[in-house]
């Protein structure tokens, strides 16, 4: 006998009686908060930054001011012409050399300042982790009040997707740990900072900048 | 307590206690991680119910367990991941190392996987010529030290700044006598960078498998486990059987719970989906049982296979937070480890369901409500049943049970050792007392209940 077939039948035979799933998924209070806010919030709180702004130009303006001494500036945005854009397929051990990975992201969530971020939108799957900053754009309106409504929505993208996501995370600020006598420092093994841009095309940008 | 011949928790805690300035720092220190958590859980409004849907998804995964390890089996093959099962920690461990000679390398990156300290993978492979390098920065850590991780979720919990600092210096070559934690955690950056660039083999743990999709989730803070797996050409990732959930939407209800539980985070950096190997990539998954189908068949005991490995329970355990991860002598250690490893060895670790006050704050902090220092108590009455107690607790219980019912005897001995502890403070007061090792005496009554009583009595 396999060691499979032994697993699955001392597992079958020792379970206990049948036990239903709960029906209901308690969820947090949605319509009421303000979700850009709080996610922004969050976000400030775990380490990363945000800028609600009317569009790509402006994103454009920022990442060139903030990443001036940058030798390598990676975009998977096509609506960002004046960044390299990244190649899918490139060896992703070349990525090694990449200061600044700009990347669009599917939504955030208000509750723990997450954004979600599948296969397609990385370039190559290692790029989110391996440059030194990283830099993601959703649209403002594009932000869950929780992670229930967050894997409604991704249940949601990937039944219009054409083929599901073969990788896809949850980046919630940069890389950091706190293992050296719970001290917090930012920039483990990834990124040591996060911007997350808010697209509003609503907006004017007098007055922001 | 136990017959086997290593120390067992009572010892090693004591040698832990030997120095009470650092033990003070280790209790405040995972104090001050469990007052984090309760901050994040007291932001959530629906908490309690939340551990409660977490608590019966479990439920139900344990009911039909076989059923979701096929299912899952089933997906991860269609999405291109091979499957492995392993029946105990050496076919684990083989299975890694077949993996690994079939691609002639003899080097690789591990994120943490508390699994592999459970089956000793890196003892394992170090004896076949294997190098692993522990990519956790807490993990690496206690790796260049040549010591086991304390804590699952805080590996090097019990070390001083200065003593990584000594460490880094000694293998890393920092500068001597730096110890800034912003300058050692940028060093093991560059440091394990080029282990990542380099190695093609990488070995991951999983936080959640679900078996209506056939993926893995990751959680990690410093993003190792990711620079590990997309710089790989080989994939390994190693779970335990019971970490299977039925549906992805049901990580909403886990993913909320685990990083408030662990550290009061809202969330971990990286929550990691895997489904499918990258072009060119190869992915493994390794089912591991290794006694958790056994486990299964306790019904006083299968509960604690809900367990996510927040460690919210050794936060908040006085026993632990004073007592350091390394008494419990075992990968997971705190209240869990004390009711997850008797079921492994029940001699070997009979002293686990000892270390333990019964206060219960375990259970109240646990995110899927494990019943846990109930299981501890119910660890106890079954250890004794098979292994007896030590002589000295058992004639104490003997004599106990011979002076309570005999109440003669009972008010003789009770006057008796008033008069000595008054008296006489210096016979009871010593060595030869297990009671005062640890504790003062109490100061006795100068008459018993049973005296007042008669004396009163209208």
């Amino acid at each position: 006998m396999s060691s499979r077939d032994k697993i699955l039948a001392t597992v079958q035979n020792n379970q206990p009686g049948p036990r239903d799933l709960p029906h209901h998924i308690p969820s947090g209070p949605t319509a009421s908060v303000d979700l850009d806010s709080a996610f922004i919030s969050v976000l400030e709180s775990i380490g990363g930054s945000a800028f609600i702004v009317s569009g790509y130009a402006r994103i454009a303006t920022i990442l060139h001011e903030q990443f001036s001494d940058a030798h390598r500036i990676v975009s998977g945005c096509p609506q960002l012409p004046t960044f390299e854009a990244g190649r899918p397929g490139e060896d992703p051990h070349a990525l090694e050399n990449v200061d600044l990975a700009i990347l669009p992201a599917h939504f955030g969530v208000a509750e723990n300042g997450a954004c979600w971020i599948t296969e397609a939108q990385m370039i190559e799957r290692a790029l989110p982790f391996i440059s030194q900053h990283l830099a993601l754009v959703i649209r403002r309106k594009d932000i869950v009040a929780d992670m229930h409504e967050a894997y409604a929505r991704i249940a949601s993208l990937e039944s219009a997707a054409e083929t599901p996501y073969g990788f896809a995370t949850f980046i919630a600020g940069p890389s950091k740990t706190a293992d050296i006598e719970q001290s917090l420092v930012l920039g483990a093994h990834g990124p040591a900072s996060l911007t997350v841009f808010l697209i509003d095309e609503q907006l004017s940008d007098a007055g922001f900048f | 307590m136990s017959s086997t011949n290593h120390k067992d928790h009572a010892a090693l805690a004591a040698t832990f206690n030997k120095d009470e300035p650092r033990v003070e720092w280790h209790d405040q220190t995972l104090w001050w991680v469990r007052q984090k958590r309760d901050k994040a859980a007291a932001k959530v409004p629906d908490w309690e119910i939340l551990r409660d849907t977490a608590s019966r998804i479990k439920d139900n995964v344990l009911s039909n367990l076989s059923g979701y390890l096929r299912q899952f089996e089933e997906e991860a093959t269609r999405n291109g991941i091979t499957v492995h099962w392993a029946a105990d920690a050496q076919e684990h461990n083989e299975i890694l190392y077949s993996i690994l000679s079939r691609h002639k390398v003899d080097k690789m990156v591990k994120s943490k996987s508390m699994l592999t300290e459970e089956c000793h993978l890196n003892e394992f492979l170090h004896q076949k010529g294997i190098e692993v390098i522990d990519t956790d920065l807490g993990e690496r850590v206690v790796q260049l030290a040549g010591e086991p991780p304390s804590h699952i979720v805080l590996p090097c919990i019990h070390k001083k700044k200065e003593e990584i600092g000594e460490i880094f210096h000694e293998h890393l070559g920092t500068p001597a006598g730096n110890s800034d934690p912003q300058f050692l955690t940028h060093a093991a950056r560059l440091h394990l960078r080029e282990k990542f660039l380099t190695r093609r083999v990488a070995l991951t743990g999983v936080n959640f498998a679900i078996a209506e999709t056939g993926e893995f989730v990751v959680c990690t803070n410093e993003g190792n486990a990711d620079m590990g797996a997309h710089l790989a050409d080989v994939h390994i990732a190693c779970m335990g059987i019971e970490k299977l959930i039925p549906q992805r939407h049901h990580l909403g209800v886990f993913l909320r719970l685990l990083t408030r539980s662990a550290t009061g985070q809202p969330i971990t950096t990286y929550s990691s989906h895997f489904r499918k190997p990258r072009p060119g990539q190869e992915m493994h998954i390794v089912l591991v049982d290794n006694g958790r189908s056994t486990h299964l068949g306790r019904k006083d005991f299968r509960n604690s296979l809900k367990c996510i490995r927040c460690a919210a329970c050794f936060n908040t355990c006085p026993v632990y937070r004073r007592s350091g991860g390394h008494s419990y002598h075992t990968a997971v250690a705190g209240p869990i480890g004390s009711i997850l490893s008797p079921n492994l060895d029940m001699k070997k670790y009979a002293d686990l369901p000892f270390a333990s006050t019964l206060c219960g704050s375990c259970s109240n902090v646990c995110p899927v409500k494990i019943d846990i220092h109930e299981q501890l108590y119910k660890w106890r009455q079954v250890i004794v049943q098979e292994n007896g107690a030590p002589i000295g607790k058992t004639a104490a219980m003997k004599a106990m049970n011979w002076v309570l019912s005999h109440p003669g005897v009972y008010h003789t001995a009770g006057k008796t050792g008033r008069w000595f502890m008054l008296n006489a403070p210096f016979t009871v007061n010593n060595g030869l007392n297990a009671w005062y090792r640890q504790r003062d005496m109490p100061e006795p009554p100068k008459q018993s209940f049973g005296e007042w009583y008669k004396k009163n009595k209208q």
